[in-house]
């Protein structure tokens, strides 16, 4: 059983008026268990759309979307995944380990269970004496942290993320993404993962969807394994570079779509 | 370093707030001021602490009417915001209402409510504090309960949260810090506008009856004791929400401005 699938589905916007926007084109994609999939593209390929679709956060127009076998609906209601955004989003009035309790709430766990939880959650992520703070008093990479630590709580198999390390410097983001693949390799958790940075997509991913916009749909998978034991000098490995070119010419459509090119223009390298 | 500058954040406006005392004191006495002119600041000293018993007799009575009518109006404010909230379609024919109304000095309104009722009640007072408290609070608070970060309501649902669980761990959260603020603005404005209500008739018993008829029998000194009343009412109204404000965002840690 997969741990995504995607089938045919389309999502078009203000459909039948004069502001139709056709964000996804007969996209089909399968996650498997255990792995590790990134979402490529410039801006308005519908990446995050498309990760909306998965979390049921949105319906699609055409086509079906399954999670671990059940219908997308039917697994956020079992919360069969979490969440994780560019920000943080903590919530001010609750102290860490409350916001990282919060979903184990919404599930009716009783007290001393959830707190018993959100402390190996805060060992998880490498913050145990953080509980009792106020999210605030976090950097932001600690925040981003602490919002991981939220979305795997009640050890969902799946983890899907839109940008998570977006708005972090590149030396917390670095680091964030060596701490995401060790939580993930400890939880054995299934990710998708919206970026639009390449060498983060290919350091982290066992395989990188590319997707271009109008309409927005996929162009290429590239598969990228880069083994079970990366670190830092995988970043100044032979083939870490080889993704990274693989995934830039699929981006710009050298040799997939020639057509496309002008409309990738705008993607970052970092 | 930081004490000095607290000692003189506090020393400069006392020093300043004494000097001009001092320098008003010495206008009256050097130009010979006549007392319906301007009463010097030791006059009205005086005068407020021989009538003091009237003063505060005539303060509880608005001050009451300002209490009643800022509990009343928060109480429908904010029961009135949670419907406006739940339902969109109210929210955008009633907000514009009151944000007009929010605008206007509708504490005009008095002297038709008092029409309504006999004249000697304090009803139509505590009535036009209430609305006036009322529109306040149900903007500021509505605005707390519907303003939602975006990622904080996808979180909600995709933890497949209901309506009533997004409302109670997210909406009524947010909307807390809003109500403080609407109390802030509101405090001053209850007082302000029960002593202005007095202007439009009814009983002759508080602070801003009293100020006129000291006023109408040339008792200028008199007068301005009341006025000083006044102004410890209204201060002690906005000190009393500032530190409520303070006790509820301790408690919630929500002091994120001030020390990040």
């Amino acid at each position: 059983m997969s741990a995504v699938h995607v089938a045919g589905v389309s999502k078009i916007f203000n459909q039948g008026t004069p502001k139709q926007v056709d964000a996804l084109v007969d996209v089909n994609l399968t996650v498997e268990p255990g792995e590790f999939v990134s979402l490529i593209g410039p801006s308005g390929c519908g990446k995050s759309t498309l990760l909306r679709l998965i979390a049921n956060l949105l319906e699609p127009t055409t086509g079906a979307v399954t999670v671990n076998g059940k219908t997308s609906a039917q697994s956020r209601l079992d919360q069969d995944y979490g969440m994780a955004f560019q920000q943080a989003g903590l919530f001010d009035w609750r102290s860490v380990a409350k916001n990282i309790e919060l979903p184990l709430e919404l599930k009716g766990w009783d007290k001393e269970k959830r707190a018993a939880r959100a402390q190996e959650m805060l060992e998880l992520v490498k913050l145990p004496e953080f509980a009792d703070l106020m999210p605030w008093q976090l950097s932001g990479g600690m925040q981003q942290r602490i919002a991981i630590a939220r979305a795997l709580a009640a050890h969902p198999p799946l983890l899907l993320m839109d940008e998570p390390f977006g708005a972090l410097d590149e030396m917390t983001r670095e680091y964030m993404q060596g701490e995401l693949l060790r939580i993930c390799a400890e939880t054995k958790t299934t990710v998708v993962f919206v970026t639009h940075s390449i060498p983060e997509a290919v350091y982290l991913s066992n395989r990188v969807v590319v997707m271009t916009p109008r309409p927005g749909r996929i162009t290429e998978v590239v598969n990228v394994n880069l083994g079970a034991n990366r670190s830092e000098d995988t970043r100044a490995a032979d083939n870490f570079f080889s993704g990274i070119t693989a995934v830039r010419e699929a981006l710009r459509g050298t040799h997939a779509d020639h057509a496309n090119a002008g409309a990738v223009r705008g993607v970052e390298d970092r | 370093m930081t004490f000095v500058n607290r000692l003189r954040n506090l020393v400069v406006p006392f020093i300043f707030g004494v000097g001009f005392l001092l320098f008003w004191e010495g206008a009256v006495r050097f130009f010979h001021l006549k007392p319906y002119f301007l009463a010097p600041p030791s006059k009205i000293l005086s005068q407020f602490f021989d009538n003091a018993s009237r003063i505060w007799e005539a303060a509880s009575v608005s001050g009451m009417n300002a209490l009643v009518g800022l509990i009343a109006g928060t109480v429908f404010g904010v029961a009135m915001s949670f419907i406006l909230s739940r339902f969109r379609i109210l929210s955008s024919l009633i907000t514009p209402l009151a944000i007009a109304l929010n605008a206007i000095p509708i504490f005009v309104l008095v002297a038709v409510l008092n029409n309504m009722y006999s004249i000697t009640s304090e009803i139509p007072r505590r009535i036009m504090v209430s609305l006036v408290v009322y529109f306040i609070v149900l903007v500021n608070v509505a605005k707390g309960l519907t303003q939602v970060k975006t990622t904080h309501l996808e979180i909600m649902h995709s933890y497949a949260a209901s309506d009533i669980e997004i409302l109670r761990k997210v909406r009524v959260p947010n909307a807390v810090p809003y109500l403080f603020t609407a109390l802030k603005i509101s405090a001053p404005a209850a007082v302000i506008t029960s002593f202005v209500s007095e202007y439009f008739g009814g009983s002759q018993n508080g602070l801003g009856s009293r100020i006129t008829s000291n006023i109408a029998n040339s008792k200028n000194a008199a007068a301005w004791a009341y006025v000083l009343g006044a102004c410890l009412l209204g201060l002690a109204f906005y000190l009393v929400s500032v530190v409520l404000e303070n006790v509820a965002s301790r408690g919630a840690g929500a002091t994120n401005n001030t020390n990040k």
